[in-house]
């Protein structure tokens, strides 16, 4: 099972990604979420001042793991219907649920590697320090942070079995987020209705808790819970999308 | 113009994306005590990236869409100009591009109450009109790209905040490395903006005169290659004999 889940990712990344060029990957997992990172950090420095660059560079890093995991994912179903490929991959003996993680299996390294990336290239343009930052702590978190925005794009990706503007809704998600999840301010400063919608998203937990471990504001007990939370959320999108995923294949 | 109206990512173009980032900037530029001319950056600021955007990849995507569909050779066989083809599709994208001021405006003035204090209004428009002719430019130069190399789009893609950085589409130009300075300075958007903002202040230079006049030059400097590059892709379309770079 696991030799055909690896083989499987493999085969998804060589044949599926619109990046697997090295113009491709350098265009759209480099350039795009560097520079998406670099302007909301600079746009966080003229508004807040220098000192607040790293709380900007945290948040949109973060913000950049949805890109992988939410974009990548629906992507990835919606290309097959724009390519034709879809009735042939729903014909297919292929088990389905293997097909569709491995998927988003790919999307969850990519979006580590993106993080990795772009954090690193702001850290060195902005002189962030991160000396007093738990690495660890902060590797762990862009790991469970990368998988719940994955799971969150195959929830949104079983839409793209029934719609043919998968990719709108992907970019309607993944610009939400940028507002709903604390990403450049402050969750307590939006409108009590949607501090409620963005407290139910995964992501606004994620990057609580990260900037609490790094800039060291947030209690053990705060961020037992953002886990707790994130874990919850990586058990039920699993037990929700699979079954949603079976039904749309079936009809 | 009417192939756009049933386009859903069209839509997202000139209303959803301009009202995201006019949100974020007024969150993150409009707290207490904040200066006027921060405000205006927030408020302008959505509505002038999504007009760049239409105009920046709309008309190349266009050229992709006719690829895909297999119907790039029988546009450049016609007897109209390829150019003139061009134009056209990006003369439509930037009337469209114009809508995205709508819902950034409304969600500035009725989401936030934020209004631009002091406009001078001659330089305001002059300033206006000079940056869409800049993107004309830009458009018309970046599209060829499209149908002579398939990797343009996702670099021209991916860079797509890079020329919100080095433009100054939120916040001014004076505030990043020389280096970036420099790059920016090359792009004929970036001294039309810098004319914009500062018709919304009374504060700081307001050198008119040379913003528009680098402006101007640089978009016929701009037009002067896009005349290369059409006259490039014609040549290599008669002595491959296609355009679908397959």
């Amino acid at each position: 099972m696991v030799a055909i889940f690896a083989r499987s990712t493999y085969l998804q990344y060589v044949a599926l990604f619109q990046w697997a060029t090295i113009r491709g990957y350098v265009g759209y997992k480099v350039l795009l979420p560097v520079t998406q990172i670099l302007f909301f950090v600079q746009l966080g420095v003229f508004g807040s001042g220098r000192s607040k660059a790293l709380y900007f560079a945290l948040g949109n890093a973060l913000q950049v793991t949805a890109q992988a995991g939410i974009y990548g994912v629906i992507a990835t179903v919606a290309n097959e219907r724009q390519h034709g490929t879809l009735p042939m991959l729903l014909a297919s003996p292929a088990n389905r649920l293997v097909t569709f993680l491995s998927r988003a299996a790919v999307n969850v390294i990519d979006g580590i590697v993106t993080v990795v990336v772009g954090l690193s290239i702001t850290v060195v343009v902005f002189g962030l320090d991160l000396r007093h930052a738990n690495l660890l702590l902060l590797a762990f978190c862009v790991v469970l942070i990368s998988m719940t925005t994955a799971g969150l794009g195959l929830l949104f990706g079983a839409l793209g079995l029934i719609t043919r503007d998968a990719i709108t809704i992907a970019n309607v998600v993944y610009y939400l987020l940028l507002v709903l999840c604390g990403i450049n301010f402050p969750i307590s400063r939006l409108p009590l209705l949607l501090q409620w919608v963005a407290w139910a998203t995964p992501l606004s937990h994620g990057v609580e808790l990260t900037r609490g471990l790094v800039l060291g504001t947030l209690a053990i007990p705060q961020a037992a819970l953002h886990i707790a939370v994130l874990l919850v959320y990586v058990v039920a999108g699993a037990a929700l999308t699979l079954p949603l995923l079976r039904r749309r294949l079936v009809k | 113009m009417r192939l756009r109206v049933v386009s859903p990512f069209a839509v997202l173009a000139w209303l959803f994306f301009p009202a995201i980032f006019t949100v974020v900037g007024l969150y993150v530029l409009s707290g207490p005590g904040t200066a006027t001319p921060q405000l205006a950056y927030a408020i302008l600021g959505g509505g002038l990236l999504g007009y760049w955007d239409i105009a920046y990849l709309d008309g190349g995507m266009s050229i992709q869409n006719e690829r895909w569909s297999g119907t790039l050779e029988q546009i450049f066989a016609v007897p109209t100009p390829l150019w003139v083809i061009i134009l056209g599709k990006v003369c439509g994208s930037l009337l469209w591009g114009l809508l995205s001021f709508l819902p950034t405006i409304a969600i500035a003035y009725l989401g936030f109450h934020a209004l631009l204090p002091h406009v001078d209004a001659a330089r305001f428009t002059i300033s206006f009109a000079i940056l869409s002719l800049s993107f004309l430019a830009v458009a018309v130069m970046l599209t060829p790209l499209f149908t002579l190399w398939r990797w343009a789009l996702p670099m021209l893609n991916g860079f797509e905040m890079g020329f919100y950085i080095l433009c100054g589409f939120m916040f001014p130009v004076t505030l990043l490395p020389t280096w970036a300075q420099g790059a920016g300075a090359l792009l004929a958007p970036t001294w039309a903006i810098r004319a914009i903002y500062a018709s919304t202040t009374n504060q700081g230079p307001h050198d008119f005169g040379i913003w528009w006049g680098a402006t101007v030059g640089l978009t016929v400097i701009y037009v002067i290659g896009a005349l290369f590059l059409y006259r490039l892709i014609e040549r290599r379309a008669r002595i491959s004999g296609g355009l679908a770079l397959a």
